[in-house]
C-alpha cells in the first residue's frame, strides 16, 4: 500500500534526507503490506477474552521531593536563569 | 582457575564466606575486558574505577549483601545515576541519569558491582545490536556473527566472560534471542514481574527487564533479587517474590510438556529443527508426557507485534525534541528544532518504527491496523492460555536459525522474522527463558525457550534447571573462553 511519507514525517517531526527519501518509500510500502496480512486473518468482534490481569495497587497521593532542580536544569541543551530555553516559537510578521 | 571462569553464586558465596575479595574479582574482569573487547566490542562505558573501588567499600565491611562480588553489566537503555545512558543512540549520546533505575538500586542494594553499560540497537529496536549509533557488537563464538539483539552487548559481555551475569530488556525477544546466540541463559519475566521505572520506553505494555546469565541458577538468584512491587511503576504487580533458588534442584512434578507441531515449524533453520527433536526425546524420556501443539494464531503474531510496539514507540519517542536533555540541533525556530534534533538523532530503524507507528495510529488507519492488532494480541493470548490449561510448560526453539553473519540481513523483515518464537509470550505477558540446547556442526549454540503460565517464573526456574543438567551444556562454556582466548594469542 502507497503511504503518504510526508505526511506521516510532520506527524512525527521528523525530516526526511535525501537518501531516506529514496530507500523508505518501498520500504514502508512492503512492511505495511507485511503488517497487513492481519486484517485477512483477524475478524472482527473477538473481544471476548481477557488480558494478563493482575491486581494494581493504587498509591496514596502524598507530597514528596522530586529530583533538585539544578540536576534537572544540569541536563538542559541551553537554559537561563532557572529556565529551560527554546529557539522562539512565535515568528513576528 | 582465573575469577573470571567463577559462576555468579560461587563467586557471590566465596565473598560472603570472606574466602575471596571482591577487589580481587574486579581487578581480574578489569583485565580480561582490556584484552577481549576489542574484538567483541560489548561495552558502550566502562566504570572500572567505580567498580573497584565499589568492591573494596563492600571487601572493608562485615555484614555483606545478596551479591557481593557479583560483577554485572547492565545494559545501556537501564538507567544510572552518574553513568552515561546512550539507548545507543547519538540523541542520547552524552546523557547522564540524575537517578537509578529501580533494578539498578535493587542490585546496588545487594552490592552487586557494575562494570560498565553495554552496547544495543538503538532504542532496543533489532536483532543483530547492528543498530547501535555506535558500532556493532561480535558473537564471542565467531567474531563474523552477530550477538543478536536488541540485548547483543549484554549477551555477548556474558558469554565473552567480560561480566559474571547482565541485565537486559526484552520487547520482542531482545533477551531470548540473544541469550540463544551467544550460548546463554536469559529471562524475559511475566509482565509486571520487574520494575520498568528507568528503563527508558520503548513499547511500555511489552517491555520487561530480564537477566542474562552463565546458568539458570545464577538467572534464578537475579530475578530474586530485582522482581518484585515497585510503586514508581504502576504496570508492576504487587505480587510476591519468593526465594526462587529454594528447592531449584527439586523439581519432581509429574507434568505435561508442549512441543511444536510440524506446522509450527516449518520456517526453521533443519539444524535447529534437528536439535528441537532431539530435546523432544530427551523430555520424554525424563518420564515427562509429550504433547504436540500447534499455534495458528503464531502466523499474525509478528504482524501484530510490529503494529503495536512501533506504535506504542512512536507515542513514547516523541520525548526526544532536544528541550530537556540530549541532543539538540540548531533551529532558527522550535518547530524546526523539534524536526531537526530527531532527524539528526535517530538512526533509520528508529525512523522506520517511529513513521510505522505512526501511520498505524493515524486518522483513517487506526481501525484497520491498530485496533485490528490489539484484537489479534487477545486471541494469541487466549490461544495461550487454552493450552496452558493442557499442559505446564510449552517448548519451542527460541529462534528460527542460530547466529547469522554482520551485514547479513539488509532487508528489514527478513530482521524482524528472528522475532518468530519469542513475540507470543510478548504480547501474551508470559514468562519465557531461552537456555542453551546444542551446537550446530559448525558450533553455534541454539536456545531452547521454556514458556510459562504467568508469575510462574518459580517452576518455570526449577524446570529448566532440570533441563540444563541433563542437556549438559553448560561445560561447554568454556569453549567461549578458550576461543577469546586464542584469538586474542594469534
Amino acid at each position: 500500500m502507497k503511504v503518504d511519507l510526508e505526511h506521516l514525517s510532520r506527524l512525527a517531526s521528523l525530516e526526511l534526507n535525501e537518501e531516506e527519501r529514496k530507500i523508505l518509500p518501498g520500504q514502508m510500502e512492503k512492511i505495511i503490506d507485511w503488517v497487513g496480512q492481519l486484517s485477512s486473518l483477524v475478524t472482527e468482534g473477538e473481544e471476548k477474552y481477557t488480558r494478563l490481569d493482575f491486581s494494581l495497587r493504587l498509591e496514596e497521593d502524598r507530597v514528596e521531593p522530586s529530583l533538585p532542580q539544578a540536576e534537572v536544569l544540569a541536563m538542559a541543551p541551553e537554559k537561563e536563569g532557572d529556565f529551560v530555553k527554546v529557539p522562539r516559537v512565535f515568528r513576528e510578521k | 582457575m582465573r575469577y573470571i571462569d567463577l559462576g555468579l553464586r560461587e563467586a557471590v558465596d566465596l565473598v560472603r564466606a570472606g574466602q575471596l575479595k571482591a577487589a580481587e574479582i574486579v581487578e581480574s574482569y578489569i583485565s580480561h575486558i582490556e584484552s577481549v573487547d576489542r574484538e567483541i566490542r560489548a561495552y558502550l562505558t566502562l566504570a572500572c574505577d567505580r567498580a573497584l573501588s565499589r568492591a573494596k567499600e563492600i571487601d572493608g565491611r562485615r555484614e555483606k549483601g545478596r551479591l557481593a562480588g557479583a560483577v554485572l553489566a547492565i545494559k545501556d537503555n537501564i538507567v544510572t545515576r552518574g553513568l552515561k545512558t546512550t539507548c545507543g543512540s547519538r540523541i542520547l549520546e552524552n546523557f547522564v541519569p540524575p537517578y537509578d533505575a529501580t533494578v539498578v538500586e535493587r542490585l546496588e542494594t545487594e552490592d552487586a558491582i557494575i562494570i560498565g553499560k553495554t552496547n544495543m540497537d538503538e532504542f532496543a529496536m533489532g536483532s543483530s545490536t547492528e543498530n547501535s549509533a555506535f558500532f556493532p557488537t561480535r558473537n564471542p563464538w565467531d567474531l563474523e556473527r552477530v550477538p543478536g539483539g536488541s540485548s547483543g552487548g549484554s549477551a555477548a559481555a556474558v558469554a565473552g566472560l567480560e561480566a559474571m551475569a547482565a541485565l537486559g530488556s526484552d520487547t520482542g525477544g531482545s533477551v531470548r534471542q540473544p541469550a540463544a546466540f551467544c550460548g546463554i541463559v536469559g529471562l524475559k519475566p511475566t509482565y509486571g514481574r520487574v520494575s520498568r521505572y528507568g528503563l527508558v520506553a520503548f513499547a511500555s505494555s511489552l517491555d520487561q527487564i530480564g537477566p542474562l546469565t552463565r546458568s539458570v541458577e545464577d538467572c534464578a538468584l537475579l530475578t530474586s533479587v530485582i522482581a518484585g512491587f515497585d510503586r514508581r511503576d504502576s504496570t508492576c504487580a504487587d505480587h510476591p517474590v519468593p526465594d526462587y533458588l529454594e528447592g531449584l534442584d527439586s523439581f519432581q512434578e509429574k507434568i505435561k510438556v508442549g512441543f511444536l507441531g510440524e506446522a509450527s515449524l516449518k520456517g526453521v533453520n533443519p539444524e535447529v529443527a534437528a536439535i528441537y527433536h532431539r530435546i523432544q526425546e530427551l523430555v520424554s524420556g525424563l518420564g515427562f508426557e509429550v504433547v504436540r501443539m500447534d499455534f495458528p494464531s503464531w502466523e499474525v503474531a509478528l504482524p501484530c507485534y510490529y503494529i503495536i510496539a512501533p506504535s506504542e514507540a512512536s507515542s513514547n519517542l516523541a520525548r526526544y525534541d532536544g528541550v530537556r536533555y540530549g541532543f539538540r540541533a540548531e533551529a532558527a525556530g522550535l518547530a524546526d528544532m523539534y524536526a531537526r534534533t530527531r532527524t539528526a538523532g535517530f538512526g533509520s530503524e528508529v525512523k522506520r518504527r517511529i513513521l510505522l507507528g505512526t501511520f498505524a495510529l493515524s486518522s483513517g488507519y487506526y481501525d484497520a491496523y491498530y485496533a485490528r492488532a490489539a484484537r489479534a494480541r487477545q486471541v494469541i493470548t487466549a490461544e495461550l492460555q487454552a493450552a496452558f490449561r493442557r499442559v505446564d510448560f510449552i517448548l519451542t526453539p527460541t529462534t528460527p536459525e542460530p547466529a547469522f553473519k554482520l551485514g547479513e540481513k539488509q532487508d528489514p523483515i527478513a530482521m524482524y522474522l528472528q522475532d518468530y518464537y519469542t513475540v507470543a509470550a510478548s504480547l501474551a505477558g508470559i514468562p519465557g527463558i531461552s537456555i542453551p540446547c546444542g551446537l550446530t556442526p559448525d558450533g553455534l549454540p541454539i536456545g531452547l525457550q521454556v514458556l510459562s503460565e504467568p508469575f510462574g517464573e518459580n517452576r518455570l526456574f526449577k524446570f529448566a534447571f532440570l533441563l540444563e543438567n541433563n542437556i549438559k551444556f553448560k561445560n561447554n562454556m568454556y569453549r567461549i573462553n578458550n576461543r577469546g582466548r586464542r584469538k586474542n594469542e594469534s
